[in-house]
């Protein structure tokens, strides 16, 4: 039977995204856990502490369906910069999610790093073999 | 920040193309995202801009990282639309938000082949339904088996005439007509025919909201 091959690149970039996708609901309830933040420090703190790479149009809206569904509330407040912002905070049903999720993520990815060992070992020989080529 | 007048021109009328995108929404709502969205791209902008002078370049990347007006908006609409689809009782509002989903993912059109298949069949009973209690000799709904044909394909709701033999759902008008099959609800079982319709549509309708609250991911999260 003859077999298509997939191109690498478009299989390592979807499961990219898709890992993206499934993350940044969380994310966003753990940057918010301790503290009340506007959109744009929302922003920076993903891009800072996290490999999440988010389009600023997607976190808006999603902000928006988060405090539709009660998980993150939010006001406005006046700032020294001459404009209100709006502030984002959690609920106890947020906490909750957040909490929810994290055990979730936990659990998967203590398994999946368990599975993923000595994958992990072949990819650094590689890599260190390719380097001494290189050098060569 | 100092910004130029082609600079302010244009938040201007990207703020304006939203609040335009955003008309479906209610207005208090669209005030507020737009409200958020200008605090946004003055926030961005004042932040990005350590000489404290904005140049066209800036204004145009920060809105740019946005999207367009139109782009943005979908996403606020979508989820808008698909929220209010959970809590609302209108299988009009179900069946639109289901037409909106059915452009955006698998699940969403399957969901909306779903509920029209269900929405037509159980708007069909209801009409064989009337149609019996109106006329009870030549309305209602006929199985007209044909050989090698499935028997689902040979319904009949007719009022008179004009029978061609053909396979599928038929409607006809006319006074000298006689029905092509065996009868599937006879004179006594019109209101069963209206509560099979009834039923049918609610059904439909609480798998449309089902599937809504089931599997409807928001747009944000699609598309990051």
């Amino acid at each position: 039977m003859k077999e298509t091959a997939i191109p690498a690149i478009d299989t390592s970039e979807k499961f990219e995204v898709q890992l993206r996708k499934g993350s940044l609901e969380l994310a966003i309830l753990a940057v918010l856990w301790d503290r009340r933040l506007y959109g744009l420090e929302i922003l920076r703190e993903l891009e800072s502490k996290s490999d999440l790479i988010v389009v600023e149009g997607t976190v808006y809206p999603l902000l928006n369906r988060l405090r539709a569904l009660s998980l993150v509330e939010s006001e406005w407040v006046e700032s020294d910069s001459g404009h209100p912002r709006k502030y984002y905070r959690l609920t106890a049903a947020g906490r909750q999610r957040a909490l929810e999720m994290t055990r979730i993520w936990t659990r998967f990815s203590s398994r999946m790093n368990h599975l993923l060992a000595h994958l992990d070992e072949e990819t650094e020989l590689i890599s260190a073999m390719e380097a001494r080529k290189g050098a060569v | 920040m100092i910004l130029s007048a082609e600079s302010q021109k244009t938040i201007d009328s990207y703020l304006a193309a939203l609040r335009k995108q955003l008309r479906p929404l209610r207005p208090d709502d669209a005030n507020d995202i737009v409200e958020e969205i200008h605090a946004h791209i003055v926030d961005k902008i004042g932040g990005d801009n350590s000489s404290g002078v904005t140049t066209d370049g800036d204004v145009g990347s920060t809105l740019a990282a946005l999207g367009t007006p139109e782009e943005l908006a979908a996403r606020y609409r979508t989820d808008e639309l698909l929220k209010r689809a959970q809590s609302t009782r209108s299988p009009f509002v179900s069946l639109f938000s289901l037409a909106r989903w059915a452009t955006l993912s698998l699940i969403g059109m399957i969901a909306f082949i779903l509920s029209m298949a269900g929405y037509t069949v159980g708007t069909l009973l209801l009409i064989a339904g009337m149609l019996k209690l109106i006329y009870p000799n030549n309305g209602g709904i006929w199985f007209d088996p044909k050989p090698g044909s499935p028997p689902v394909n040979l319904l009949h709701i007719l009022r008179g005439g004009m029978v061609d033999g053909s396979a599928g759902f038929s409607f006809g008008s006319g006074n000298n007509w006689t029905h092509p099959g065996h009868e599937v609800f006879r004179h006594g079982l019109a209101p069963f025919s209206l509560a099979l319709g009834v039923l049918l549509i609610f059904l439909t309708f609480r798998l449309g909201t089902w599937c809504i609250r089931k599997f409807w991911r928001p747009s944000a999260l699609r598309q990051a």
